[in-house]
């Protein structure tokens, strides 16, 4: 039985569908209680990604994640799982995702994601977008179920601190701050995935960017978020020229500037003109997502 | 009798480990998340450091990194725990600088055995010797 009422009429395929299990809004729980029931969904996955109450609630801030209009489900009292809707002009995005390991297979999951699009179409949404992690085989089924489909695979990628190794065309590299960095975001030609896409990059904060000039002519900046411990947040924009000498270059100029930072940066597409050089300059793939999309629009 | 530091957020995981170490005669201390982790480490220098790749507050990689980058820390022995897939935890332990990996859920008839394993072939003191006997190289 669920507790929302709905502010706009629901779509004829949810007028008809029962959920299994109580749903109520995340809102009615602290992050505390939600960090741990997300915790408990993940315990069995392939890549666990545990977080604190700490990093929750960064991701809820840096992703424009709405809490009232997020779920979780319940069997009486007890979590069985949740997930949680991020919200900008015009469109959601679905994250989060998890049930209990002994609780799946009985349509939580689907529960929750009808939950999710009924809230983004009386939020007006005119499309959906979520990430899976690829070779969930559960959860993309799912999902291709409630209409998505599948737009490009995006890779996360990590490089060990050390300095840079490998051959580099000579440059000149301007190191500029978090201003100049919002301003070349702004000029960016490369479709972002909602985790770097402009309102989480600035609400992450802590950004700093790098323009090379190679001298053979080629040019182009790299925006990157810079902590104590680690380099993140990675977007890179070739201007003229070659993208993997240009990215070979800007890599290095980061690199040499942090050597003993660690560098994790997430949803490179994995046609992305820059990938060569990130590999070159010692990036690893450690997984991919799939990006999937659900317009709205009748 | 080895000074072993460990890096485990999950309660049950690190009472098990700390008690098959400590039944064979090891002095153990526990970290739950990364931040005291690495002050503990900067505070007690351990024999060897025992590492969940998967805490809350921190990538494994990140300490990892940290600790392998650090003057006072790096030549300890490092030994990333994981439920990675075999060949990405070897892969991810190597880039990283790890000197050898144990696969998640542990062994309780083995773990103490891999552990003593790696501190005989990687003495205290010793950093030329950086071979990972009985647990998995990288």
């Amino acid at each position: 039985m669920t507790h929302t009422a709905h502010t706009s009429l629901p779509h004829p395929e949810e007028a008809k569908y029962v959920p299994p299990c109580t749903l109520v809004p995340a809102s009615h729980y602290t992050v505390a209680e939600l960090t741990e029931a997300y915790n408990q969904t993940r315990v069995d996955y392939i890549v666990p990604m545990p977080m604190n109450v700490a990093r929750l609630q960064a991701y809820i801030d840096h992703y424009d994640v709405d809490l009232t209009r997020s779920v979780v489900a319940l069997d009486g009292e007890q979590m069985l799982g949740l997930a949680m809707l991020g919200v900008r002009p015009g469109r959601t995005w679905i994250t989060r995702l998890g049930v209990l390991p002994n609780r799946r297979g009985r349509g939580t999951g689907e529960a929750m994601m009808r939950y999710l699009l009924q809230q983004s179409r009386d939020l007006g949404a005119h499309h959906v977008i979520l990430e899976v992690i690829k070779n969930n085989v559960p959860a993309h089924r799912l999902f291709r179920k409630l209409g998505f489909h599948e737009t490009r695979e995006l890779l996360i990628l990590r490089r060990p601190p050390g300095m840079p190794q490998g051959e580099v065309p000579p440059y000149e590299a301007l190191h500029q701050d978090e201003e100049a960095s919002l301003a070349l975001l702004r000029q960016r030609r490369s479709v972002p995935s909602w985790l770097d896409d402009y309102p989480s990059l600035r609400n992450a904060g802590g950004l700093a960017c790098i323009q090379v000039e190679l001298q053979d002519g080629g040019r182009g900046w790299l925006v990157y978020q810079v902590t104590v411990f680690q380099l993140a947040r990675l977007v890179l924009q070739t201007e003229r020229g070659d993208a993997t000498q240009v990215t070979r270059a800007l890599l290095h100029a980061l690199h040499t500037r942090y050597p003993a930072l660690d560098t994790k940066t997430e949803n490179l597409p994995a046609d992305d003109p820059h990938l060569q050089g990130m590999l070159d300059m010692g990036y690893v793939e450690v997984f991919r997502r799939i990006e999937m999309h659900l317009s709205l629009c009748p | 009798m080895a000074t072993i530091l460990i890096f485990e957020d999950d309660p049950h995981q690190s009472r098990l480990m700390r008690r098959l170490l400590e039944h064979s005669g090891h002095q153990v201390t526990v970290a739950h998340n990364g931040e005291d982790g690495l002050r503990m480490a900067m505070a007690s220098v351990p024999d060897v450091i025992l590492l969940d790749m998967g805490l809350p507050d921190m990538d494994g990689q990140t300490i990892a990194g940290l600790i392998k980058g650090s003057s006072l820390l790096g030549h300890i022995p490092l030994i990333a725990v994981t439920a990675w897939p075999e060949d990405f935890a070897g892969q991810m332990a190597q880039a990283y600088g790890c000197d050898g990996y144990l696969s998640k859920p542990i062994s309780a008839r083995t773990f103490a055995t891999q552990i003593e394993a790696f501190l005989e072939a990687s003495p205290p003191d010793d950093p030329s010797t950086r071979r990972a006997e009985g647990t998995d190289r990288p």
